[in-house]
C-alpha cells in the first residue's frame, strides 16, 4: 500500500458512511485477490467476474455488520467471498466441471496450490511467496485436506470419502496443518 | 473442552471445516471462554487471509458497475 493511502479499516469506515469512493478504492486494492479466490473455487472466468461484482455489492450492503474488533477487513471480505463462491459452486452446474478439474489437478499436480508460481511471479509478490513458503512446508496430504476444506467447502466427511482416508486421519491432518500455518504466520507477521 | 482443544476447533471453524456435531460443542466452549475465545477467533481469520493471499491475483473486469 503506498504511503498516505487510506488503510483497509479507513476504507471500511468510509463504506459504512456510504462513501462510494471508499468502495472503489477497496475494489482497486482487492479485486485481483478476491477474483483469484473465486476462480480457485468455481474455475469459470465469466461466473467469477459476475460473482466478484455481486460480492462487492454485498460488501457495500453488509459493511454495517463489519466490526474491527472481530477481525481485519480483508479477513471479513475473504470469508464473505469464499462463502458466496462455494454457494455458487453448489448451486450451479459448474460443480461438475469444477469437480472434473479438481480431479485432474489432484492427479496431475497435487501441490498446485503452492507450487504453481513462475520465477517472475515470485519476484513479483514477496508477501505471496512468504505465505506459500509457510504453507509449502506442510506434507502434501495436509495441504490437500486444507485445500479441499477451504477452496471446495468440503466437510471432513466429504474429504474422507473423496480421498479414501479415515475420518480421524482427515481431522488430524486439518488440525495439524492449520496449526502449523497459524504458527508460521505469527512468525511472519512482522515481515508481511 | 480445554482451551487448546478450543483453539484447534477455532482454526477449523474459520476455514469452514467444523462438522455439525462439533459446532455445538464449539459454540458452548466459545461462550465459556468469552472474550479470550473471541480474541483467538479474530486472530484465526489470518488463516483465511493467508489462503487468499497465497494465490496469484487474477485480472478482474475493468470496473465495478
Amino acid at each position: 500500500m503506498p504511503s498516505g493511502a487510506p488503510s483497509d479499516l479507513e476504507l471500511m469506515e468510509g463504506i459504512q458512511r456510504e462513501d462510494p469512493e471508499a468502495l472503489s478504492h477497496l475494489y482497486d486494492r482487492y479485486n485481483g485477490i478476491l477474483k483469484a479466490l473465486i476462480l480457485r473455487v468455481i474455475h469459470n472466468e465469466a461466473e467469477a467476474d459476475d460473482l466478484l461484482q455481486e460480492i462487492f455489492m454485498e460488501i457495500w450492503n453488509q459493511a454495517k455488520n463489519f466490526s474491527a474488533q472481530r477481525g481485519k477487513p480483508l479477513g471479513w471480505m475473504v470469508t464473505l467471498a469464499r462463502r458466496r463462491a462455494i454457494d455458487g459452486l453448489r448451486k450451479k452446474q459448474a460443480y461438475a466441471r469444477a469437480e472434473e478439474s479438481l480431479q485432474q489437478e489432484t492427479e496431475q499436480q497435487p501441490e498446485a496450490w503452492v507450487h504453481n508460481s513462475t520465477e517472475e511471479e515470485i519476484l513479483d509478490g514477496d508477501r505471496r511467496v512468504l505465505i506459500r513458503r509457510v504453507i509449502g512446508v506442510l506434507p502434501p496430504a495436509q495441504q490437500q485436506a486444507i485445500e479441499l476444506a477451504f477452496f471446495r467447502g468440503m466437510s471432513q466427511r466429504e474429504i474422507a470419502a473423496k480421498t479414501n482416508t479415515p475420518l480421524g486421519t482427515v481431522k488430524t491432518r486439518l488440525e495439524l496443518g492449520l496449526k502449523k500455518i497459524y504458527d508460521g504466520l505469527k512468525e511472519l507477521r512482522d515481515e508481511l | 473442552m480445554s482451551f487448546e482443544e478450543f483453539q484447534n476447533r477455532a482454526r477449523l471453524f474459520v476455514v469452514g471445516a467444523l462438522e455439525p456435531d462439533e459446532m455445538a460443542e464449539f459454540e458452548n466452549a466459545r461462550r465459556e471462554f468469552g472474550e479470550k475465545a473471541e480474541a483467538f477467533i479474530s486472530e484465526c481469520y489470518s488463516l483465511s487471509e493467508a489462503f487468499a493471499l497465497s494465490l496469484k491475483p487474477a485480472k478482474a473486469s475493468d470496473q465495478i458497475n
